[in-house]
């Protein structure tokens, strides 16, 4: 027998300019747990949707069960064997569970589909694998964890081998991870070869047999799980030895700028429903709010901002009700905003680097005089920023477009740092970003608050909050469920508190 | 640069191509393309009376392809232009007619407002529905397309009719001057092109326009910057509704004198396909207004010269704007590279 | 004063059948449009297909002198003209609006050529060789005093067309293929993820919507009425599209709203005897259609605004 049921080498993919993986290598055993790690944006799921055929590989070769698979597409990698559990569920919201799951693979009697057999055969898995998922249900009305489930069990019910989970943790809570955990013991007791991918250091070090690490694209190797530790993961995976650190000052808290009373925020979704949430900002110092993405943050933010009906409570902004008032009013009154997506609300990637700078100054002197745009001092002021945040290329006529995600997000920093606002809100402000293009962000921010301005910082990644705030809301469910000093607070307690607070604690303490 | 030399060859591309299908509608007729081609060119162009009708008919298709582009600069399709041009024409009518203690000046200046203003109301209300309750303005606009044609129609066969066998308006009292008779063209042609001129000027070099291209491109950026962007949807599509107006105020002033039932048919349609076939491209535009309005007027003369029938020259720009939609020369390209 | 009075002569039994009568030419358009709908393709171009179908009917009717035959013609028409679109916007990725109003253009363009080359006339096209669909009549009725009135004489369209609502409600949802189409047009990637290949589903809905957008256009000018007139269509391919809003591209919803439009138009008819200007019958249609439209949309925002609202706990919160 072959020692690998899956290899993959030298793999190369660009989507457009962007190299998302530069040279990616892979191989999987039958039987093991293999976790695939890195930070944001390093080409972790690229990599594994190459294997399931979602996009063509540019160059390399795939191998499966000692086949080299020349063309592959979704259906041919389920023929294969190959199963995938995407980190955005491909559910159709509209569709109840057992629609999703039979999807492409209808049982059929006569010119209907066989709903009598398809429930009797997803029951058989229910039962084998113990995950209590409702069939009838639509997705829309099912929780987070359920629609994992059912996206695990429609692998199963392709009869796949190896299974790819793509940072399958990052939406639950601590008993559904716990859950989760379980029923792959169980698939890996079964003989399914299973590949986890994840940031998340201390659930690969559970999970693991084998753990490979990847960088900007590259590979960077693969360790044995009993012979690594997490500091030797985190140089692999950060490529020097500490997280970036930056000198955090203490600087003298002034009054407050923003105060948020008890609002009621509409959501899409039920988890990210904001259901009674008080807190504020004071001058000169950094707010971090933690939380596990969907959890209410996005809404928060657009409400304060005035982009997202507050539909109780009320909004306080330099001593003034801002609640319910225009984006604009809103701004006038003190607040510049980073938005946790430059692409759809940061910037107009049809216009310029320029005119993207200006985006929030349009009706103003000297960008604008009478009716007119005076290009004159715009570009002048494009060329300031452009040297000054370092953007890259620097020809300022160019459109957002053309900029790499680290330079991009630089041109929403540089737009809505300068003009020195008593409050900046900075919504995920690294996401998929490059390590060169965090560091002047992060420093940004923090040159920000030095100057006596109130920040609201959300972000996903615990490491950002933890090094940057200097006080630290947790929120679950649309509900502040903790408040820490940034000196209390570790990766355990504030992770506790994401979890849903309290009475999570407690349970995780005692059966710890 | 090179941009728009890929475009412009495109568009070269996409004309050579319609023409070609053209000819062969041509040759089921039994007719030769050439000749045909060629009577369809000397009527448009070839004659004084012919160039006046090609001018004629450019008028109004130059401020109705640009009605249709600052909508689409906004990010909506509008189809109603059409609806604009009539209610345009019919408010042109009722004040040119009836606001006679006015002076001629006045009265001419009254009537190109009062035809914006009702056609800017016009164009507000697939505006609003699709600005506040994401209404799809195509389908509001066609349907208000056939409201409209109603409503002037029942004007001048009713109230405002000269009770004349067709249905039309007594004569306004105020008129824009013939420049090439005996065609229609008019001195409108000139107020159009100046009102062009400065649609562009506006879109490109003030902030009014930037917070169109803004909210066109990406409404949600437009939004979280603070740009109203449901405010400038409206406006953007007021102005639309205000070229079309304009449009209808110069043909009922300049060309036939008084509201003549069913003198839009077409107008706006055809101003949407000049603007569809170059994607909206303000620049080129006014070009390809041009072009089917030579195509337009030589439709005639080609039937009378070589019993082709006009109906042709439709499906040609109908072909045109279907290809023209497609992004298939860039396609053609990237093939032909692969082979090399 | 007379219109009053009337009241009782402009809502009888026979309002009932004028309006299905009106509503089912648009009942055909409109789910033509609902089938691509279903895929999330706008199909603008619904009155053009229908267009075309209503000429070929008329022709191939008027040449073999048989309305299958017409028919099927029509349908094969309507799925050339679809294909065009589909391979505009799926292959080349035109924008459905353009390339649909360019499909429209087109249409009216090829039926007046093609009406003057083949038959040597403009405007219309009547001829006592055209065979129409023909009626069905029950011998049986023929002494019931209501149902008389109601059901007998039928176009055999417009008996298939309710038939052919309750099919495409059954194709949407209970088989594999609607299954399949609804997954494609709510979450493409989702689909694309379980084997299942989204742009050939796109390619089927767009080709179905052509044969029941020719059969629309067959219906029109072969059972509405007899004879085929420049842009005879006069808007209903939009009207339809309109009621697939409304009914929220569902058959049976749709067909309900198409029935409102029907009504409206055989109302208007019968207002007119009684001093109301032709005008204003006519444009009824519309009007009424604008209203459903933005009415449909302000219930739906509505409800989702509830939906989404955090002052209201849902009892499926998992």
């Amino acid at each position: 027998m072959r020692e690998y049921i899956v290899e993959m080498n030298h793999i190369v993919k660009s989507f457009g300019e962007v190299r998302a993986v530069r040279n990616g290598e892979f191989t999987l055993r039958k039987g093991e747990v293999h976790s695939l790690i890195g930070e944001n944006g390093t080409g972790k799921s690229t990599m594994m949707k190459l294997l399931y055929g979602m996009y063509p590989i540019d160059s390399g070769e795939i191998i499966i069960n000692g086949e080299k698979i020349e063309k592959l597409d979704p259906k041919s990698a389920i023929a294969h064997g190959v199963g995938m559990v995407h980190q955005e569920f491909m559910l159709v919201n509209d569709l109840t569970v057992l629609e999703n799951v039979i999807l492409g693979f209808e049982p059929k009697k006569g010119l209907t589909i066989d709903f009598e057999k398809a429930r009797k055969d997803i029951q058989h898995f229910i039962d084998r694998y113990q995950m209590d998922i409702q069939l009838d249900k639509k997705v829309s009305q099912i929780s987070v964890g359920e629609a994992q489930r059912v996206e695990i069990i429609k692998t199963l019910m392709r009869g796949v081998d190896i299974i790819i989970l793509d940072e399958p943790t990052a939406v639950l809570t601590p008993q559904e991870t716990r859950k989760l955990f379980e029923i792959l013991a169980n698939l890996k007791a079964e003989g399914k070869s299973l590949v986890f991918i994840s940031h998340k250091l201390n659930e690969v070090m559970e999970i693991s047999d084998r753990i490979s690490v990847m960088r900007q694209g590259q590979y960077m190797g693969t360790v044995d799980k009993d012979k690594t530790s997490p500091l030797e993961l985190t140089k692999m995976m950060i490529g020097r030895e500490v997280f970036l650190n930056i000198d955090k000052t203490y600087s003298k808290v002034g009054g407050k700028v923003l105060e948020v009373k008890d609002i009621w925020v509409s959501s899409l979704k039920e988890t990210s429903k904001i259901r009674g949430m008080s807190l504020h900002v004071n001058e000169g110092e950094i707010v971090g709010i933690a939380g596990i993405d969907g959890n209410g943050q996005s809404e928060l933010i657009e409400a304060i901002t005035g982009l997202r009906k507050v539909e109780k409570g009320s909004v306080i902004l330099n001593g003034q009700d801002i609640t319910n008032k225009k984006p604009r009013a809103i701004r006038e009154t003190g607040l510049a905003h980073i938005p946790e997506n430059r692409n759809t609300r940061g910037l107009n990637h049809t216009m310029s680097i320029e005119d993207n700078l200006i985006a929030v100054e349009i009706d103003k002197e000297p960008y604008t005089k009478g009716i007119m745009m005076n290009v004159d001092a715009s570009s002048k002021y494009a060329e300031e920023m452009v040297k000054q945040f370092d953007i890259r290329p620097t020809d300022y006529k160019l459109p957002t477009s053309a900029l790499s995600g680290g330079n991009a997000q630089k041109v929403v920093v540089a737009r809505e740092v300068s003009m020195n606002k008593k409050l900046l809100i900075a919504s995920q402000p690294t996401r998929g970003v490059d390590i060169g293009a965090i560091e002047t962000i992060r420093n940004t921010l923090e040159i920000a608050k030095k100057k006596g301005t109130g920040v609201l910082l959300v972000s996903a990644e615990l490491e950002e909050i933890i090094s940057l705030s200097d006080r630290i809301i947790v929120i679950h469910e649309g509900r502040i469920t903790g408040e820490l000093a940034a000196n209390e607070a570790n990766e355990n307690n504030l992770g506790l508190l994401m979890m849903g607070g309290e009475d999570e604690l407690e349970k995780g303490e005692t059966e710890s | 640069m090179n941009q728009s030399l890929k475009s412009f060859i495109k568009i070269l591309i996409t004309i050579v191509l319609s023409l070609l299908i053209g000819t062969i509608f041509i040759l089921v007729t039994g007719e030769n393309p050439i000749s045909a081609y060629g009577a369809l060119l000397k009527g448009a162009l070839g004659t004084k009376l012919g160039l006046g009708t090609t001018i004629a008919n450019f008028t109004p298709l130059l401020l109705t392809s640009v009605a249709f582009v600052v909508a689409a600069k906004v990010g909506a399709f509008n189809v109603g232009v059409e609806g604009e041009v009539i209610l345009g024409g019919l408010a042109a009518a009722y004040i040119g007619i009836n606001w006679v203690f006015l002076p001629a000046p006045l009265l001419l200046l009254a009537c190109f407002a009062g035809a914006m203003a009702v056609a800017a109301a016009w164009a507000f209300i697939p505006a609003f529905l699709k600005a506040y309750y994401n209404v799809s303005e195509v389908c509001v606009t066609i349907l208000m397309n056939s409201v409209a044609l109603y409503i002037g129609s029942y004007l001048v066969s009713g109230p405002m009719s000269a009770g004349t066998a067709v249905p039309q308006s007594d004569p306004v009292q105020v008129t824009i001057p013939k420049i090439m008779n005996p065609s229609s063209a008019n001195a409108g042609l000139f107020i159009a092109i100046l009102i062009v001129v400065a649609v562009i000027f506006m879109l490109y070099k003030t902030k009014w326009g930037y917070k169109i291209r803004t909210v066109g491109t990406n409404p949600a950026h437009a939004e979280y910057a603070g740009i109203g962007s449901k405010r400038v949807f409206i406006n953007a599509m007021l102005l639309s509704g205000m070229l079309g107006g304009i449009a209808g105020c110069i043909e009922v002033l300049g060309v036939h004198g008084f509201y003549l039932d069913g003198f839009a048919k077409d107008l706006g349609t055809n101003g949407m396909l000049a603007a569809l076939i170059v994607k909206s491209n303000i620049v080129a535009t006014p070009f390809m207004a041009f072009f089917i309005a030579v195509l337009k007027s030589g439709a005639l003369a080609m039937q009378q010269a070589s019993g082709v029938p006009k109906s042709v020259v439709d499906i040609i720009t109908a072909i045109f704007i279907v290809i023209a939609t497609m992004e298939f020369v860039i396609e053609l390209k990237k093939k032909h590279k692969k082979g090399e | 004063m007379g219109l009053f009075e009337n009241l009782d002569k402009i809502f009888n039994v026979s309002l009932i059948y004028a309006t299905f009568r009106a509503s089912t030419p648009i009942i055909y358009a409109a789910l033509c449009a609902a089938l691509t709908q279903q895929a999330n393709i706008l199909n603008i171009g619904t009155e053009g297909i229908m267009l075309v179908g209503a000429f070929t009917a008329v022709a191939v009717s008027y040449i073999t002198g048989s309305w299958f035959f017409g028919i099927i013609a029509a349908m094969m028409g309507g799925a050339l003209i679809a294909m065009i679109m589909a391979v505009g916007h799926i292959k080349y990725n035109s924008d459905i609006c353009a390339i649909g109003m360019g499909i429209n253009m087109l249409a009216i363009a090829l039926t007046k050529f093609l009406l003057s080359v083949m038959f040597g006339t403009t405007g219309s096209f009547a001829n006592p060789d055209i065979i129409p669909i023909p009626r069905i009549h029950f011998a049986f009725l023929e002494n019931v005093p209501v149902l008389n009135d109601l059901l007998n004489d039928w176009c055999f369209t417009e008996w298939f067309v309710i038939l052919f609502v309750i099919i495409l409600q059954f194709l949407f949802y209970k088989t594999v293929w609607g299954l399949r189409l609804r997954a494609v047009g709510q979450f493409p990637m989702a689909a694309q993820t379980t084997g299942i290949h989204v742009n050939a589903v796109k390619y089927q809905a767009m080709l179905i919507s052509g044969l029941v957008g020719g059969l629309a256009g067959a219906h029109l000018s072969l059972g509405y009425s007899t004879q085929f007139v420049e842009n005879m269509t006069n808007n209903r391919g939009f009207m339809g599209v309109a009621a697939m809003y409304f009914g929220g591209a569902n058959p049976v919803l749709t067909s309900v709203g198409c029935l409102l439009f029907g009504f409206s138009d055989s109302v208007g008819a019968r207002l007119q005897a009684y001093g109301l200007p032709a005008q204003f019958v006519l444009m009824m249609p519309y009007v009424v259609t604008v209203v459903i439209l933005a009415i449909s949309m302000i219930i739906k925002l509505r409800a989702e605004k509830k939906r989404e609202s955090s002052l209201i706990t849902n009892e499926a919160r998992g």
